[in-house]
């Protein structure tokens, strides 16, 4: 529930639709947004204004060759894209393997009653990916990767400003914790740490700013 | 390929089609360095801008709506905020935000395909904003195409923070309500 009311949105919505609210406002007028049909069509209305605004620019010739150096960084990247997709979906076929072999392994014992060494440790080393999106667009805003249930990565390379920002952890049983800080400069930022508790399935990483807004999160949706 | 819609380009892009990817940047190409060219100034900034912009349009493609929005509408946005973001320190204006955006000269012909739908078109756009006052004006484009803050906007224009809030909301507002009013007369 937003502590804002009809009048207060109503006021803002202009500033909302511009991109030019930010922290604690911007975050209560989106929720009350979310729930207001009303002001929802006003905030929509505004905001196809404010977006048409660019268009005012005026256009201009780029540099020569602008167009063969954008095909160019689009095939680079296309091709790393392609070399950086083998290694992870050997990895993802890795934890998969290790994964079986431990539940096999874990049905053997339990059918023999025994307590040896169950092979749980490589799987629970094995780093497991997730995507955090941006909380308000919900496009992709970059990755974090959980190694063995401690070990934390998170990288960020669009549609985050600029600033300081809390890598939050919010584990599956609803407690918070910071785990550090991360600097986003030019939509780009990369942070590693550790988690003194373990990070488990169901429990949310998220990027938080200083007003206490989340500006993208993921949550961790396979075992870690 | 280029009587090819842009959303349809936009889906060759998600596709890697390369024939598709060079017709949406031949196509684009000049509102997005211009964008960019005028919210960083410098060339080299721009063009970095610029090239980003399309990079990530590539990148996103897939994920791009048309039911959100225009192609050149979501192009411009991601140009935008990268420039803004590339942009630490804004320097004096050396140009009046009225002159930026032509309202000074008259429109000239465009071809069908560059009267791009957003809602709006530009050239109505260019209309409405010239029926606000100066100041209004003045703030809108400076905040809606150049990315300033209200705060900057009040250091800009060397008025207090409430003023400049003040005159982004009443153009916004009535800038909305022109390009509406003139929708159900037509």
């Amino acid at each position: 529930m937003s502590i804002f009311s009809c009048r207060e949105v109503r006021e803002l919505a202009p500033e909302l639709a511009l991109g030019l609210l930010g922290g604690t406002e911007r975050a209560e007028a989106i929720m009350h947004v979310d729930e207001c049909a009303r002001c929802q069509a006003l905030v929509l209305e505004l905001t196809e204004t404010a977006d048409a605004l660019p268009l005012l620019a005026p256009e201009l010739e780029p540099p020569a060759g602008f167009e063969h150096r954008v095909l160019s960084q689009i095939h680079s990247r296309r091709r790393w894209n392609r070399r950086r997709f083998v290694p992870t979906m050997a990895a993802v076929a890795a934890v998969a393997a290790v994964a079986i072999l431990s539940v096999t392994a874990v049905h053997v014992v339990e059918a023999n009653n025994s307590s040896s060494t169950v092979p749980r440790s490589a799987a629970a080393r094995a780093p497991v990916a997730v995507e955090m999106r941006d909380t308000v667009a919900g496009v992709s805003a970059g990755w974090a990767y959980v190694t063995g249930g401690h070990s934390v990565a998170v990288t960020v390379d669009y549609g985050v400003s600029s600033g300081r920002y809390h890598v939050q952890l919010t584990r599956a049983d609803g407690g918070a914790q910071s785990l550090g800080t991360m600097t986003v400069n030019g939509n780009r930022g990369s942070w590693t740490g550790r988690s003194a508790r373990t990070i488990t399935r169901g429990s949310t990483l998220a990027l938080v700013d200083a007003a206490g807004r989340a500006v993208c999160h993921g949550t961790v949706t396979t075992g870690a | 390929m280029w009587s090819v819609s842009d959303d349809a380009l936009v889906a060759g892009l998600a596709a890697g089609d390369e024939d598709a990817a060079s017709a949406f940047v031949q196509r684009f190409q000049r509102r997005v360095y211009g964008l960019a060219r005028t919210i960083v100034v410098d060339d080299r900034a721009a063009e970095d801008v610029a090239q980003e912009a399309f990079v990530r349009a590539w990148r996103h493609a897939d994920a791009f709506d048309h039911r959100r929005g225009s192609v050149v509408g979501w192009l411009l946005t991601i140009t935008r905020n990268l420039a803004i973001d590339a942009v630490r320190i804004r320097r004096p204006l050396a140009f009046d935000p009225a002159v930026l955006v032509g309202l000074d000269q008259p429109s000239g012909e465009r071809e069908p395909h560059e009267l791009v739908q957003l809602g709006v078109d530009t050239e109505r756009l260019r209309a409405a904003l010239a029926q606000l006052p100066e100041e209004q004006c003045r703030a809108i484009v400076l905040s809606g195409l150049l990315g300033y803050t209200a705060r900057e906007v009040g250091e800009a224009e060397h008025i207090p923070l409430g003023t400049a809030k003040t005159r982004i909301r009443a153009a916004l507002i009535r800038l909305r309500a022109a390009l509406v009013s003139e929708e159900t007369t037509e």
